[in-house]
């Protein structure tokens, strides 16, 4: 597969013209709008192609799930380590914001030799991604409990297991899904990625047609990766409300 | 005269003294111990209030009772058990535990948070839910409040559940640091007073810790006055400690105002008080003006038929016929026989009153309490007497 990863930096610089040769051969499909390129949104089209969605969303959907499932596991891991062992915090907020910073299409075809094309690679990559802000989110939660409440806990016989599942966590949830919930979001867009790699997912529709000047598709995938996004959020707010009603209570 | 103190703890059977024994607490990297051979006992159901200048390491030594700080070397016990011997989480759920800060659980409900001990100790949860609708009406809060959460309730009510918390699961001994410091000064009165209310019926060994000398006077049964590492230099009742100072330290840190203090000991009940003359509704002036004659309070005190005190009546007031039912002059400060008497000046002087009526437990009128009463007190061969008199403040 290295020599794979030499050609797919071709269709990164010059997608538009290497439509032939890209993954996903789709220049069988007839574009009823292409005569006018004008034309931003192509109804005829949609309403023809809108099952071809499906899979790709499905896709993206699964890729985002697992990736944020790993992240979340893993960041936390570390999260609760470097709660323990405070000396490991900046080295690991470091670790991970390097992770951060690696520019996702390089992640990916850096990882290729090792994990090959397809989901493994990406799920690796985008969950790698999530690190940073899930662990940091959670520190910071963890951080944030009164010490108060942690001295009269222990003064009270919690042990430090207790305290930790008892009082830390619950009082740290609001930042710990606030990470997830950003995480989340940036995951979602990144997932169209996931096409570079041949691992499906909306990208498919979106630089996949190998046509970057018939919008109709693009727009479609990204609505619904935007939804997706969305929906994600929203969930996730709801999640955060019910599991933390002391919130609203002191509110109110 | 101060009576001594009721002794007895058939009240509660559940309280076991604290002895320290030459517990030393040093930390690492620090040349001056915390806390160095501290030895003293607090007898079963009696509160010993350390008290000292902040770093004294009066904190330090509560913490060693429950082992959140451990010991460097010698023992604590309780009763005849050395905490050394006891798991530290285990110890610590038979212990009682209120901070300054509260430290209520904002995720937990009122009634969970009061539950957090009886629920470690696996008790079934009828018997918690009982246990704890019983201390919301021990603390004297509404049994409603049981489903709020702490940031709902005020900052004395947050205490008050902070002290319901920690005697859950009725501890043999409580451990206070600083439970009323973060309290605004008439909350923190009102709670100290309920406290001290609470303690009279529940009798637990309490160790608590303050820097404020007045708080220290107003709570403890015994004082340990504690300088900079932790050693104590004068372990003695509140009375001891403001007649006989050990040495300069403990006299400067005990304050100038050392008479004033005095009154935080004493009751209204414990002075002899005034007589004013008495008038009631409809009555005929004249009589009232002739009791005037002689009389020790130079204005006649309205009161109703069962003697409970109604206002002051003027000058004016004694114009016309008959008593008015409007009297020209308000009541003004009132008082309990059970008031302190330092609280008591403190009203009088705070409604700017020369005199302030004094009522029995059924509100009726015992007796009329002045400002000259007071500062007599203070000045008068009686209070010397007093002074060497009194070994144990009056409850």
């Amino acid at each position: 597969m290295t020599n794979g990863a030499a050609a797919l930096a071709l269709p990164l610089a010059k997608v538009g013209e290497v439509g032939e040769s890209f993954f996903h051969h789709r220049t069988s499909e007839t574009l009823p709008c292409q005569a006018q390129s004008s034309h931003l949104f192509c109804f005829d089209w949609a309403k023809e192609n809108i099952d071809s969605f499906a899979t790709p969303t499905q896709q993206h959907l699964e890729l985002v799930l697992f990736s944020i499932f790993a992240g979340f596991v893993v960041a936390m891991a570390l999260a609760l380590l470097a709660h323990r062992r405070r000396w490991l915090q900046a080295p690991l907020l470091a670790i991970t914001g390097v992770i951060y910073t690696v520019p996702s299409i390089a992640f990916f075809f850096l990882l290729l030799p090792v994990t090959g094309l397809g989901r493994d690679t990406v799920i690796i990559a985008l969950s790698a991604y999530t690190l940073q802000i899930i662990y940091r989110n959670a520190i910071a939660g963890l951080a944030n409990v009164p010490a108060a409440a942690k001295d009269a806990a222990r003064g009270m016989g919690l042990t430090e297991t207790q305290i930790l599942w008892r009082v830390e966590l619950p009082l740290a949830t609001p930042e710990i899904v606030a990470g997830l919930r950003v995480a989340t979001v940036s995951t979602v867009a990144l997932a169209t990625f996931a096409v570079f790699v041949n691992a499906g997912g909306l990208g498919v529709k979106i630089y996949g047609g190998g046509n970057l000047t018939f919008p109709t598709s693009i727009i479609i995938a990204g609505g619904i990766a935007m939804l997706m996004a969305g929906a994600f959020h929203m969930a996730l707010v709801g999640i955060e409300r019910y599991a933390t009603p002391w919130r609203r209570a002191a509110a109110a | 005269m101060p009576e001594p103190k009721v002794t007895e703890q058939s009240s509660s059977p559940a309280a076991s003294s604290v002895r320290y024994e030459n517990a030393t607490k040093r930390y690492g990297g620090s040349a001056e111990p915390a806390v160095e051979g501290l030895s003293l006992e607090v007898p079963a159901g009696e509160v010993c209030v350390l008290v000292g200048p902040s770093g004294c390491g009066k904190t330090t030594a509560m913490r060693l009772v429950n082992r959140t700080v451990e010991l460097t070397e010698g023992d604590v016990k309780i009763g005849e058990e050395s905490v050394r011997e006891r798991d530290p989480a285990r110890l610590r759920r038979e212990i009682g535990y209120v901070i300054q800060q509260v430290g209520l659980f904002p995720h937990r409900t009122i009634a969970e948070n009061i539950a957090t001990v009886p629920s470690l100790l696996g008790w079934k949860k009828e018997r918690i839910r009982a246990r704890a609708d019983e201390l919301l009406e021990l603390i004297g809060l509404e049994a409603e409040l049981a489903g709020r959460y702490p940031a709902q309730l005020s900052g004395g009510q947050q205490q008050r559940v902070g002290v319901a918390r920690a005697l859950a699961a009725d501890p043999q001994v409580m451990l206070m640091d600083e439970p009323f410091g973060a309290i605004d000064p008439i909350n923190r009165e009102r709670l100290q007073n309920e406290f001290l209310r609470l303690q009279a019926e529940i009798r637990k060994t309490i160790l608590f810790v303050t820097h404020d000398i007045d708080e220290a006077i107003k709570m403890g049964d015994r004082i340990a006055v504690m300088r900079k590492g932790g050693k104590v230099a004068q372990y003695a009742t509140p009375a001891e400690l403001l007649m006989a100072p050990a040495d300069e330290f403990v006299e400067d840190f005990v304050g100038a105002d050392r008479a004033l203090k005095r009154l935080a000991l004493m009751r209204v009940a414990d002075i002899d008080l005034w007589e004013a003359p008495l008038a009631h509704v409809g009555q005929a002036t004249a009589e009232v003006r002739a009791k005037l004659e002689g009389a020790e309070v130079p204005y006649p005190l309205l009161v109703d038929s069962e003697r409970r005190p109604l206002g002051w009546l003027s000058q004016r007031d004694l114009a016309a016929e008959t008593v008015p039912a409007q009297p020209d002059s308000p009541l003004g400060p009132l008082l309990d026989r059970d008031d302190v008497m330092r609280d008591a000046l403190a009203d009088l002087l705070q409604g700017e009153a020369q005199y302030a009526a004094v009522t029995d437990h059924g509100g009726r009128i015992a007796g009329v309490l002045s400002v000259e009463i007071i500062s007599e007190f203070l000045g008068s061969p009686q209070a010397k007497r007093e002074e060497h008199g009194a070994g144990e403040r009056p409850r």
